[in-house]
């Protein structure tokens, strides 16, 4: 019968279609739920012996850094976050860093030679890391005046990244960003973020 | 790609960090009282989550120290009177659907039970149908055999041209059947049956017509056969189709597949480099490397688990993933060869992808001491000339050293992709030094 030659071959099709797509996507990409969810809040300590809340920095635009002193990738990324620093300081950014599984010696040692003045907390056992969802170290989240997640920096941001995001959320003033939050909650299993041309996650938006 | 080499690096980092850090229990697991059917809670839990750092392993298994910190936040959770169900919530919340071990069986994951299912159901209609076409055919080869032996006659040949009339007429009905059957007028079913029992009339025909030809050769005109005229020609379309599908199958796997082609190693992932590993080489061209670099990995791998001592296994393993951007596992076996020949000649290598690490990761100072360290083990180290030169040239600008270490480069180095690259920057650093 003519049809059967034909339906054993054409069987595999959707197969190949499908190990086309699977196996051209990039595993590195794990879809984060947290952009457009409000941001965890924690209460921790600072490297000074402080205390620091971030619900207390509500209504001004937050980047949370988590690094620590063994991590390669956050040395490259330092200088541009105390650029970032410099140039936004005026229009109201604020950064926090988090310290990811270090100790408050190494940490503080790291920060005294690299510089950067802003706060910089310790997250002994994690509690926090785990509240944010982190995969490694260095992640940045990027958090409007409203206290909602905009975007998740997954590695080291860039100048490219820091300029693309924050004069956004700093525009945003005191206003929720455009997008619901279902943007991000919707879709397949849990909001894949690349799928959303206008917020791209780093290694969509990152220069190549 | 080096941003992605930073994270792969920084992930591995801790992972080997982690299995020396294992060993230390932090104070607080302690506070809660060990009951087994408590611990078996927290160990199903944890087995049930994927470890975001150790990414094959659930956080029971991975030694990880974020591993540990969510396996104790599990332990708080249930503690707390959470059901294991809401502490897997509460990950998932965090982490996506991505951090379950095992998918929930909804939405598009339910593809992954159903697909089984109906994998087996197109297997088990294709193995019936194909039966019954054998059965079918059982039954033609045996009831004309009995039923139709007087229309044939296929034991008493009869004279040639009763039997070359037969023939026509049954060419003739077959061509009929298949305009019928064109026309609409028959069922696909139908056609088969039919032409089956012709195409054996035929057949039979056929063959007593040889024979008669052969016993008087001179009473059969010699004339080819052929089967059902469109028999060859859908035959060889299947073929192509089947060879198409076949080229494109494995052309995907080529393609998509090269990092993940090779053994498993010790604490490697079942994807190898797939999913754990990014190639991000160096912004000079390194040693050609192709897709069987990763078998030699493997195998160089399985050497210095033999014997840890082997110090050109470990060199060249040092090469290799600093090609293929690993460069925290470079760095680790480089140092472990330099450690265990810190003064031969051999170690001039280690040294120098060190050198070119430390310099990819801005440490301009740690990577000429480095270098030199390699150019003085042994003088005439391609590499390591090269990198040095580029390193007084980009980084400390010190031309008239860069023109020099090009000079040296470009006196004993092979030409090759980089060369013309280097000349240019030895001229460019020339005319800076005397500029100045």
């Amino acid at each position: 019968m003519r049809w059967q030659r034909w339906a054993i071959p054409a069987s595999g099709v959707p197969v190949l279609v499908f190990l086309a797509w699977g196996l051209t996507q990039d595993p590195h990409t794990i879809p984060s739920p947290l952009p457009g969810k409000p941001a965890p809040d924690f209460a921790l300590q600072t490297l000074t012996g402080d205390s620091l809340r971030l619900d207390d920095l509500k209504g001004q635009v937050v980047l949370v850094n988590f690094w620590a002193s063994w991590c390669l990738a956050c040395r490259a990324e330092h200088p541009v976050m105390i650029e970032a620093a410099k140039r936004y300081r005026d229009q109201g950014l604020r950064i926090v860093g988090v310290v990811y599984e270090d100790s408050r010696d190494n940490a503080r040692a790291w920060i005294a030679e690299r510089g950067g003045d802003w706060p910089n907390v310790l997250d002994v056992g994690s509690h926090t890391a785990i509240k944010y969802g982190l995969f490694g170290v260095p992640e940045t989240f990027f958090i409007g005046r409203d206290g909602r997640i905009l975007f998740k920096q997954i590695g080291p941001v860039d100048q490219d990244v820091i300029d693309r995001w924050v004069p956004k959320l700093l525009a945003a003033g005191s206003v929720a960003p455009a997008a619901p939050a279902d943007t991000f909650a919707e879709g397949r299993s849990a909001g894949h973020v690349r799928a959303s041309p206008e917020f791209p996650t780093a290694r969509g938006a990152g220069p190549k | 790609m080096l941003s992605r080499s930073f994270v792969t690096a920084t992930l591995a980092w801790l992972c080997i960090a982690a299995t020396a850090a294992a060993a230390q229990t932090r104070p607080d697991s302690a506070i809660i009282p060990k009951d087994p059917a408590f611990e078996e809670k927290v160990r199903e839990v944890a087995s049930s989550l994927r470890c975001p750092v150790c990414q094959n392993n659930s956080i029971e298994e991975s030694p990880s120290l974020l591993a540990q910190d969510m396996k104790r936040e599990i332990r708080q959770r249930l503690a707390a009177g959470d059901s294991p169900d809401a502490v897997r919530q509460y990950f998932i919340s965090r982490y996506g659907e991505w951090v379950l071990t095992k998918p929930r069986a909804a939405g598009a994951n339910l593809s992954v039970w159903l697909l089984p299912i109906v994998a087996l159901l197109g297997g088990a209609v294709v193995v019936w149908s194909a039966v019954r076409r054998w059965v079918r055919q059982g039954d033609a080869a045996r009831v004309p055999a009995v039923a139709q032996s007087s229309a044939v006659a296929p034991a008493v040949p009869d004279d040639a041209a009763d039997l070359r009339s037969r023939r026509a007429r049954l060419q003739a009905g077959l061509q009929e059947l298949e305009a019928e059957f064109a026309a609409g007028r028959l069922a696909a079913r139908d056609l088969a049956i039919l032409k089956e029992r012709d195409e054996t009339d035929l057949a039979r025909v056929n063959e007593a017509l040889k024979r008669l030809k052969k016993d008087a050769p001179e009473a059969g005109r010699p004339r080819s056969e052929r089967p059902s005229p469109d028999g060859p020609r859908s035959v060889w379309l299947a073929r192509l189709g089947w060879g198409v599908g076949l080229a494109a199958f494995a052309l995907i796997l080529v393609v998509s597949l090269r990092g993940a082609v090779a053994a498993r190693t010790e604490g490697g992932t079942i994807t190898g480099t797939q999913v754990t590993g990014g190639a991000a080489p160096l912004d000079m061209e390194l040693q050609k490397t192709g897709p069987l670099d990763s078998l030699r990995i493997a195998r160089l791998e399985a050497q210095i688990r033999g014997d840890s001592t082997n110090v050109p296994a470990l060199i060249e393993l040092g090469h290799l993933y600093l090609a293929q951007g690993l460069l925290d596992k470079s760095i680790l076996v480089d140092t472990i060869a330099i450690r265990l020949q810190p003064d031969a000649p051999s170690s001039a290598e280690a040294f120098a992808h060190l050198g070119m690490i430390l310099w990819s990761l801005g440490q301009t100072d740690g990577a000429l001491k480095s270098l030199d360290k390699a150019v003085f083990l042994r003088p005439e180290l391609p590499e390591a000339l090269m990198y040095r030169g580029i390193i007084y040239f980009a980084g400390v600008q010190d031309m008239r050293a860069a023109a020099e270490a090009f000079d040296q480069y470009l006196a004993v180095a092979p030409p090759d992709a980089n060369t013309g690259r280097i000349r240019a920057m030895r001229d460019a650093a020339r005319q800076a030094a005397a500029g100045s």
